[in-house]
């Protein structure tokens, strides 16, 4: 198979994760076939959406522009709303062909490059072309971002001509910035994530990214092109100019979506709303019990002291002392929620409820022990088991339902400028967690966010890495997910949590006797992720 | 429960804390108030409640059919009441966001020079309302003329008048504005605009602040405002039909197959002329036997299969007849009739889901031109709400009979309906609050999503 060229170049970069686990962002993964995204409302015969066609969407902008964070924020996206997206960093394609350990040739971004370069680039470009008609024309592919600097308005001009020959639709995205700030910030935040610079010092990093802008600014020309479709987001989104992007639907859902993109790097937490007093029901609305009081004093007392370390290790390592990130917290509008939030409002942070964050609906399962729903509803137990993400028990919620339902938060989610707690019911996070870690819908469900631990999702522009924060002292009966899920159990299918424990955690000594925690105890072994973290830490 | 339902399940859009006035700003003739028609509609199809404020309407009050000259400049009383008429408007919304707990107003004026901008967004930003400015910029003569003609026809302005003479005056009133109007630019950068140049063809969209704002630009970008129909019809009667069954995936009856045989000729009166239509179906079998012959006309008109147009998916009770969902399921048949808008069937959908996953489609038709839609009764139900603001309470027990296409054109003050009728026999799939058992004879057989 040709995908294999593909799956190769991917393989080779670093930060390409196996598909088992979901601790590290899948954004770079391939889609499978034939699978329903989280969020995706309908399916065509083609398995292409809103009858759009294919789109190549070719990004233009200097360097630290943030060409690569929007392209795979993009992605990301539509591939929630189920557009089978991939992105091509031509920069992939660069490291993969001069090897592990080495550079391309000094010239080798500069326009003016001897024989032997241009030719280097040409081979490139070729193999990375080559992949994107192959995941549009054998792969079912609808939108292939197509993630490099390009440009020249001629060079533009021929790509969109090329593409349109093999029936592709283009549209450019270009990222221009006047705000020399903007640029600063963001050179700080490639070079410390982009992959060419691993084994870099800081400083040579900043010098050779500086001069490879200043190479190309001479010859760099803004989108003017009348006769071509573009959006030029000016200013990380605070202007976008839109031309002649009248071929479908999805070039304004783009836009939409642009319309509420930042480039501002935010860390995103999530922990579970507190335990309630009375027996957990959904329809009553119970505040927290003894033990839940004192998990929000714990958690927000965990959350405020990790941010202080996390800024003093900043500072340690030469960065700037400045004033920490504000952090904003949302809660779901259910009482338990909001009171979880409540340690954390008393010292001063931001408190925003969010309707739509109310947990999954469990129907006529409400209060109904497993045993019960097992003996009152076989039939839906038998869907339930094959299909967790998408079938709905009576009168109950799917978690699709909740993806469709939690767009608007998802949107404001990018929005949002501040660092952000969201504390909601486990099924509310599980599918916000699945939209920024890319998961595939069938893991979302089973997906594990124990109450001693806070989830934190740190952003980098290839792609987002989770980590855990441990919370001390937590009552050990509180920390099983909520009895007032629907509890019936999805069978194991591998290593399936966010969060993987290392051998000496008390949890996975529990689980080696033979007693689980719950119904969705989920295999734990080292892996890639893990590796990851190791690689992350050796980084910084 | 079906209180939970409205609270929790798939209210598409909600916001909160969040009020937002829409100012239109922009010469006549350049589609505003068509815009400003279509957002509150659309906004209030979502469940966001969302008014217009017509300027021209309060000014009306005062100068129910002014002549040009009451819109120069030059003429100070003119001036002076139109001012007093865009006061009038500003104050009464200011009063809707407080005492209605309104979410979106729409301004609808030509706010054409920056200082009356600037007053309109100090009014605003006094009372905690966000703007959110939104010019059609059109320089392309014949759009322009087509809207004149239109709106010529349809104002209240011109009622009666010779159109001839309420043409000219109207251009006249035009190039009075124009001597002052000025075009959003760089001096308004702190203003939070959207400016459509000659109907989306070009869009700067500035400093945007919530979500809410950029769902209502998403909105405006797919719109257009050439004219154009869009028409409607039902599947011709189906076998389940006959049956009295709802659901399933049947085969049209022979009475249906006359009606599919008689929708070329339906279509073409009703079109008149030679314009091009696209034909858009579900994937089930009953809407696209329905449109074949249509689809092989020599007219060579393109087909789409939606699988977003398919019928309400009534989950369990699919394929039983109404008898049945009530002997077997009564409380979901009583629940049904009580919130008919939000119920939704075990394993199946609501009206509200249905809404919530046609929207897609709805910006579609937005951006297109003339499409006719072979569907199922609720598909049919829910845009047909939409186009003719039919509130949620209403638009489930709405009837739409088989063997009949509705054509609905948009106009700049609402929608034209004309329904054709083929004159083919059909059950009548009607079925009215409570009633259940009557339905089910065959000959008379009633289904009803």
């Amino acid at each position: 198979m040709d995908t294999l060229l593909t799956a190769e170049v991917a393989a080779n970069s670093p930060r390409f994760r196996r598909k088992s686990s979901t601790f590290v962002d899948a954004i770079h993964d391939m889609p499978e076939t034939g699978e329903m995204a989280p969020a995706q409302l309908y399916s065509t015969e083609s398995g292409r959406l809103f009858h759009s066609g294919r789109i190549a969407i070719v990004t233009v902008g200097l360097p630290a522009r943030g060409k690569t964070h929007l392209s795979v924020a993009l992605a990301r996206y539509l591939r929630w709303l189920g557009v089978k997206t991939r992105v091509f960093h031509l920069g992939d394609y660069r490291r993969q062909h001069v090897g592990d350990g080495k550079d391309v040739p000094d010239d080798y971004f500069f326009v003016n490059a001897s024989a032997s370069t241009v030719l280097l680039r040409q081979k490139i470009l070729k193999k990375c072309r080559d992949d994107i008609y192959h995941f549009l024309n054998h792969e079912n592919g609808q939108i292939a971002i197509y993630d490099a600097v390009n440009p020249l308005a001629a060079g533009r001009r021929s790509l969109a001509r090329e593409f349109a020959k093999h029936d592709v639709e283009t549209l450019f995205i270009e990222s221009a910035c006047y705000d020399e700030r903007i640029i600063e910030e963001n050179v700080r935040s490639v070079k410390i994530s982009s992959p060419d610079y691993i084994g870099w010092s800081a400083d040579d990093a900043v010098k050779h990214y500086l001069a490879r802008i200043s190479a190309k600014i001479p010859h760099f020309e803004s989108m003017e092109e009348t006769d071509l479709n573009y959006i030029k987001m000016i200013n990380a989104g605070e202007r976008i100019s839109v031309n002649n992007c009248s071929f479908g639907y999805l070039s304004h859902r783009i836009v939409f979506y642009l319309l509420n993109l930042h480039i501002k790097s935010r860390h995103t937490y999530f922990a579970r709303a507190g335990s309630s007093s009375e027996e957990d029901s959904y329809k009553a609305d119970a505040s927290l019990s003894e033990e839940g009081v004192e998990y929000a004093q714990k958690m927000g007392e965990t959350l405020i002291r990790h941010r202080e370390r996390e800024r003093q290790a900043l500072i340690d390592r030469g960065g700037p002392d400045v004033p920490p990130k504000m952090l904003t917290v949302w809660t779901s509008t259910r009482r338990k929620a909001v009171e979880t939030s409540q340690y954390l409002y008393e010292n001063g942070y931001r408190v925003r409820q969010r309707s739509q964050m109310s947990q999954l609906n469990p129907g006529v399962c409400e209060k109904k022990s497993e045993r019960r729903i097992r003996l009152e509803y076989p039939e839906e137990v038998a869907k339930h088991e094959a299909d967790p993400y998408h079938h709905r028990y009576p009168r109950a919620e799917s978690y699709h339902d909740l993806a469709v339902r939690l767009e608007p938060i998802i949107l404001e989610l990018e929005r949002e400028q501040n660092d952000l707690l969201i504390i909601a019911h486990e099924s509310v996070l599980r599918v916000l967690y699945g939209y920024l870690m890319a998961c595939n819908a069938t893991d979302i469900p089973s997906l594990l966010f124990p109450r001693d631990e806070i989830i934190e999702i740190i952003p980098a522009s290839y792609n987002n890495e989770a980590t855990r924060i441990k919370i001390p002292g937590i009552h050990e009966k509180i920390i099983p997910p909520s009895p007032e899920d629907i509890r019936i159990p999805v069978p194991p299918s591998g290593a399936i949590t966010p969060i993987r424990l290392d051998s000496s955690s008390p949890k996975t000594n529990t689980n080696a006797t033979g007693t689980p925690l719950n119904g969705f105890a989920t295999p734990l072994e080292p892996g890639d992720g893990q590796q990851l973290l190791i690689e992350r830490a050796l980084r910084d | 429960m079906t209180t939970y339902y409205k609270k929790t399940n798939g209210t598409g859009v909600q916001v909160e804390d969040t009020r937002i006035a829409v100012i239109m700003v922009g010469l006549p003739a350049r589609g505003k108030s068509l815009i400003a028609q279509k957002v509150v509609r659309y906004l209030a199809w979502l469940s966001i409640k969302a008014k217009t404020f017509n300027v021209g309407s309060y000014r009306r009050a005062d100068t129910p059919q002014p002549t040009a000259d009451f819109f120069d400049t030059a003429n100070k009383d003119g001036e002076r009441l139109r001012h007093a008429a865009a006061e009038a408007a500003v104050a009464d919304m200011v009063r809707w966001f407080e005492r209605e707990s309104g979410v979106v107003a729409i301004l609808d004026a030509t706010n054409s020079t920056k200082a009356r901008r600037r007053w309109v967004k100090q009014r605003c930003d006094a009372n905690n309302i966000e703007t959110l400015y939104v010019e059609s910029k059109c320089d392309n003569e014949e759009l322009v003329m087509q809207n004149i003609m239109e709106v010529k026809t349809t104002s209240p302005d011109y009622k009666g008048q010779d159109p001839e003479t309420a043409a000219k005056d109207f251009r006249n009133r035009i190039r009075n504005y124009e001597k002052v109007y000025q075009t959003i630019d760089e001096d308004e950068k702190d203003l939070t605009y959207v400016k459509l140049i000659d109907v989306g063809n070009q869009v700067i969209i500035n400093a945007i602040k919530d979500y809410l704002q950029s769902r209502v630009v998403y909105y405006l970008m797919n719109l257009h405002i050439r004219p154009r129909s869009i028409w409607l019809s039902r599947h011709g009667e189906s076998n389940f039909n006959l049956e009295g069954k709802i659901g399933g995936d049947a085969d049209i009856s022979p009475r249906g197959e006359m009606y599919a045989k008689a929708l070329p000729d339906l279509v073409a009166s009703s079109v008149g002329d030679d314009r091009q239509l696209t034909i858009w179906t579900s994937t089930l079998k009953r809407t696209i036997q329905t449109a074949r012959y249509l689809a092989a006309s020599p007219k060579g008109y393109d087909k789409l299969e939606w699988k977003a147009l398919d019928e309400l998916d009534s989950g369990v009770c699919d394929g039983l007849t109404y008898q049945e969902i009530a002997d077997r399921y009564p409380e979901d048949f009583k629940a049904r009739d009580d919130d008919k808008y939000n119920y939704r069937y075990r394993g199946g959908e609501s009206y509200r889901d249905v809404v919530i996953r046609l929207e897609p489609i709805i910006m579609e038709l937005e951006r297109s031109e003339n499409i006719i839609i072979v569907t199922h009764q609720a598909v049919l139900r829910c845009i047909y709400a939409y186009y003719m603001n039919v509130p949620q309470e209403q638009s489930p027990w709405m009837e739409v009979p088989l063997h009949t296409l509705i054509k609905l054109t948009p106009r700049a003050y609402s929608t034209e309906e004309v329904r054709f009728k083929a004159n083919i026999p059909a059950v009548s799939t009607f079925r009215s609050k409570g009633s259940t058992a009557k339905h089910q004879e065959p000959e008379n057989g009633h289904k009803d999503h």
